[in-house]
């Protein structure tokens, strides 16, 4: 599989190419800044674009820009982007357009090399990811005592989580040990407790879920 | 018995000698002599300017001067009338004298203060000793006129202590006391001419009723005893409650006016031991006290107490070719031109407070004190205050036109007060801002130190027993994990440090996402309301420092059950609102809020903006920042 790489700082940028390679990606091009980055993208038309979000030109967040056009004029490509931190507006912004194929992961789980990896797979097998530090965020804002989500019971935040984080309901109940059916029927609660459509995919229930949690 | 009111005209003493026509008349009995006409007509002269001077505000100096000149011509005139008698004591060119005296003060104080009643009042006074002087006249006709007002100069000597230095009557008491004493002397001695049968006021009487005289003797006695006794304790009282310049311009007067109402009835009472028994002595003291009380006024004026008031116009001429050297000579120049040396000035600062002219607060004085305030405004647009002595000036009218001639120059020295003040708070606020600044980088270099430093050398150390244990794969494995999980805490607390000096959001997307983040990070449910408007980072990053410690403060001190943020752009750039449902009472007073509100108005002031704090107890505090963009 093909990946571009958009990393400003040259060390990163090699370990991220070696980890990538190592698990036998096709690293196709490394970018150094946001234009190179879509530049790179054209030419060669990569599976996944994996991106810092603060980049040059502007060192702002440039990257999430590149990755959003990218997106836009390459509608197949897997977005992964990393940053020093869990911002939720960013997760919201790429979750907007399309929730299939995209990650947002803090830049430290690089260092955790398997899981990075299964990620990385993930995003680019159509799934979606995002970093525990920005659900744990998303859960722990405080809300007025009134909120739904007060009534929620701790298993069922639980798997409300790993739906933020973009888990399908087998990933869910492996990581809970508990059957698929039992996933289901929490995650069926939590869409009443919540007053939440039920999404027609995992993908779409992530933004779902997003978007309640940043109310 | 010696009466305690003994009129200076008049010995009624034991009226032997039939003498109620003043104490010359002991020793002269009135003569017919003079021609009336020589007296009726100066006094219909007389009348004409003194209803003038009462009526225009600013009298032209000629009618003034006729008036006195008159008056003066009138004193000759008896002076010769009376001491051209067979036999007549020298002591009766006190009358004339006397006259001559509170003639002249009148005059002065006329000229001084036209809108002054003490000038006025002084002249009346010159009137009636003239005319009570006429009691020894050898007309009938004449007589009777001095016997009518034999006691009025006493009353008018009572008047003008209680007037001074306004001119006006000023409380109850003065009032009811000036009313007796006219009372007292006016109608209480209307028996002894009209129902006496043995004296010179023949032309008058209408019966012989001795007892009904010696009634009203005795009550004028004990009333004008009193009366003059309260006038006394009354003049203390107001000297000892005066303030140090009021003191300085009542002092002369009142300090003679207590000796004077003390011993005029006083000396009276011990003209036997005193005086033997010739009452021409005694009326040459009591005429000289009071005749002379013109001087204790010419005292005053000498003082500055009663400074001339034309002024007011030259005041603007001052104003006009001032240099512009400070306030104090404005305040001078004000005090000059309304004669009242203790004259204060005020400027309006913002909002509904008063500072002096060196820019320290101030506050209005309390009508009650005694002190007066006019307004000035620059039209519809308040400067300031002109504060003065309600008891040196009665009628507020000079004050104001003052005020309206001396506007623009106490806005010029509002403004540079206000400029000073800016240019002070300015200097201060930007020690504090770098003494904030140095705390903040002494705060993040003992984290890094405390924090991030001091794991990395744990962590360098593992790296060192990773190389040690090369040869053993699983041993390797185990401590890499180790390293990475600790490098992992080690990146998390470095980007809670990061977080805390600027947040990346901020930098990357401005103040909507920053404040986003912020908000996930709150204990307290908040409510953030921030558009994607970008502003200057040096704007950002102090709006960003408003809501980030306005929202720690609530949450420390408020004891709030929810939080709100709102950021908007303003016409001129954007405004910032911090709003809890708390305790309230925050402020540079409020509990432990004092020193980051401060932080955060310094902040806000460097950019020109302003931190607005509401925050009554009970009620929430809302915190509002506004700040200018400059492009």
């Amino acid at each position: 599989m093909r990946v571009v790489i958009g990393e400003d700082e040259a060390l990163l940028r090699e370990g991220l190419a070696l980890v990538l390679e190592r698990a036998g990606f096709e690293v196709a091009a490394l970018a150094a800044d946001a234009d190179a980055l879509v530049a790179a993208a054209d030419a060669h038309r990569p599976r996944l674009v994996v991106t810092d979000i603060r980049m040059p030109p502007t060192q702002s967040d440039d990257g999430l820009r590149a990755a959003l056009a990218i997106r836009a004029r390459l509608p197949e490509t897997a977005l992964l982007v990393l940053s020093q931190h869990a911002q939720r507006r960013y997760a919201v912004e790429l979750l907007a357009e399309r929730t299939a194929g995209v990650g947002y992961l803090l830049k430290q789980r690089v260092g955790e090399v398997d899981a990075f990896c299964a990620d990385v797979r993930r995003v680019c097998d159509g799934g979606t990811v995002l970093d525990p530090d920005l659900v744990a965020t998303l859960l722990g804002r405080a809300r007025p005592d009134d909120d739904p989500l007060h009534r929620l019971t701790p298993r069922q935040r639980e798997v409300l989580a790993l739906m933020a984080a973009g888990r399908s309901n087998a990933a869910i109940a492996e990581r809970l040990v508990i059957t698929e059916k039992a996933v289901v029927k929490h995650v069926s609660r939590i869409y009443d407790q919540l007053d939440l459509l039920p999404g027609p995919d995992d993908h779409r229930r992530v933004l779902a879920v997003v978007r309640y949690l940043s109310r | 018995m010696r009466p305690a009111w003994s009129p200076p005209t008049t010995d009624r003493g034991d009226g032997r000698d039939g003498a109620c026509a003043g104490a010359a008349a002991a020793a002269a009995p009135p003569i017919a002599a003079g021609a009336p006409a020589a007296v009726g007509a100066p006094a219909a002269v007389a009348a004409g300017p003194a209803v003038a001077v009462r009526a225009a505000p600013r009298p032209q100096l000629p009618p003034l001067l006729l008036f006195c000149a008159a008056l003066a011509l009138l004193a000759a005139v008896e002076a010769v009338l009376l001491l051209t008698q067979p036999g007549a004591p020298w002591q009766l060119a006190l009358f004339p004298l006397a006259s001559a005296c509170w003639c002249a003060a009148g005059g002065v104080a006329t000229v001084r203060r036209p809108r002054n009643r003490l000038g006025a009042l002084m002249l009346a006074g010159a009137l009636a000793w003239l005319a009570a002087g006429l009691a020894n006249a050898p007309l009938p006709a004449l007589a009777a006129i001095g016997l009518v007002v034999a006691l009025a100069p006493l009353a008018l000597a009572g008047h003008l202590l209680h007037a001074f230095p306004s001119g006006r009557l000023r409380g109850g008491a003065s009032r009811a006391i000036v009313v007796g004493l006219y009372a007292t002397a006016l109608l209480l001695h209307a028996p002894s001419y009209l129902l006496r049968a043995d004296g010179a006021g023949a032309p008058l009487q209408l019966a012989d009723r001795p007892e009904l005289v010696d009634l009203a003797l005795a009550l004028q006695d004990a009333l004008g005893g009193l009366l003059m006794l309260a006038t006394a304790v009354l003049l203390a009282l107001r000297l000892r409650a005066a303030t140090g310049p009021q003191r300085r311009v009542l002092a002369p007067l009142a300090l003679y006016g207590i000796a004077a109402v003390v011993l005029v009835p006083l000396l009276s009472r011990l003209q036997g031991p005193l005086f033997g028994d010739d009452p021409r002595a005694l009326f040459t003291a009591q005429a000289v006290l009071l005749g002379l009380l013109p001087l204790a006024f010419a005292g005053a004026v000498l003082r500055g107490g009663f400074a001339p008031t034309a002024g007011v116009q030259e005041l603007s001429a001052r104003l006009g070719a001032g240099s512009g050297g400070g306030s104090a000579p404005l305040r001078e120049a004000l005090a000059d031109a309304l004669g009242d040396p203790s004259v204060e000035l005020l400027l309006a600062t913002g909002g509904d407070g008063w500072a002096d002219l060196d820019g320290r607060a101030a506050a209005l004085p309390d009508p009650r004190s005694g002190r007066g305030t006019v307004a000035v405004a620059v039209g519809p647009r308040r400067v300031g205050a002109i504060v003065y002595d309600a008891a040196l000036i009665a009628d507020a009218a000079p004050v104001r036109e003052a005020a309206a001639i001396i506007a623009l120059a106490l806005d010029r020295e509002r403004l540079t007060v206000e400029l000073v003040a800016g240019r002070d708070r300015l200097r201060r606020s930007r020690a504090r801002i770098a003494a904030a600044a140095d705390a903040e980088r002494r705060r993040i270099a003992r984290d890094l130190h405390d924090g991030v430093q001091g794991r990395l050398v744990v962590l360098a150390l593992r790296a060192g027993e990773l190389a040690q244990a090369a040869a053993e794969p699983d041993a390797v494995r185990a401590r890499a994990e180790q390293l990475r999980r600790e490098l992992d805490d080690a990146l998390a607390a470095l980007r809670e440090l990061v977080h805390g000096v600027l947040p990346a959001a901020l930098v990357e997307r401005g103040l909507g996402a920053a404040v986003d983040g912020l908000a996930d990070r709150m204990p307290l449910p908040t409510i953030v309301d921030v558009g994607d408007e970008r502003y200057p980072p040096a704007v950002e990053s102090a709006c960003w420092f408003v809501i980030a410690e306005a929202l720690a403060n609530a949450v420390k001190h408020a004891r709030a059950r929810t939080l709100a943020v709102r950021v908007a752009p303003t016409a001129a750039g954007v405004r910032v609102e911090v709003r809890d449902d708390g305790v309230g009472g925050a402020g540079p007073a409020g509990p432990g809020a004092g020193g980051g509100l401060r932080g955060l108005a310094d902040r806000v002031d460097v950019l020109g903006g302003r931190l607005l704090v509401d925050s009554p107890r009970g009620a929430g505090t809302l915190i509002v920042a506004e700040l200018p963009c400059a492009s």
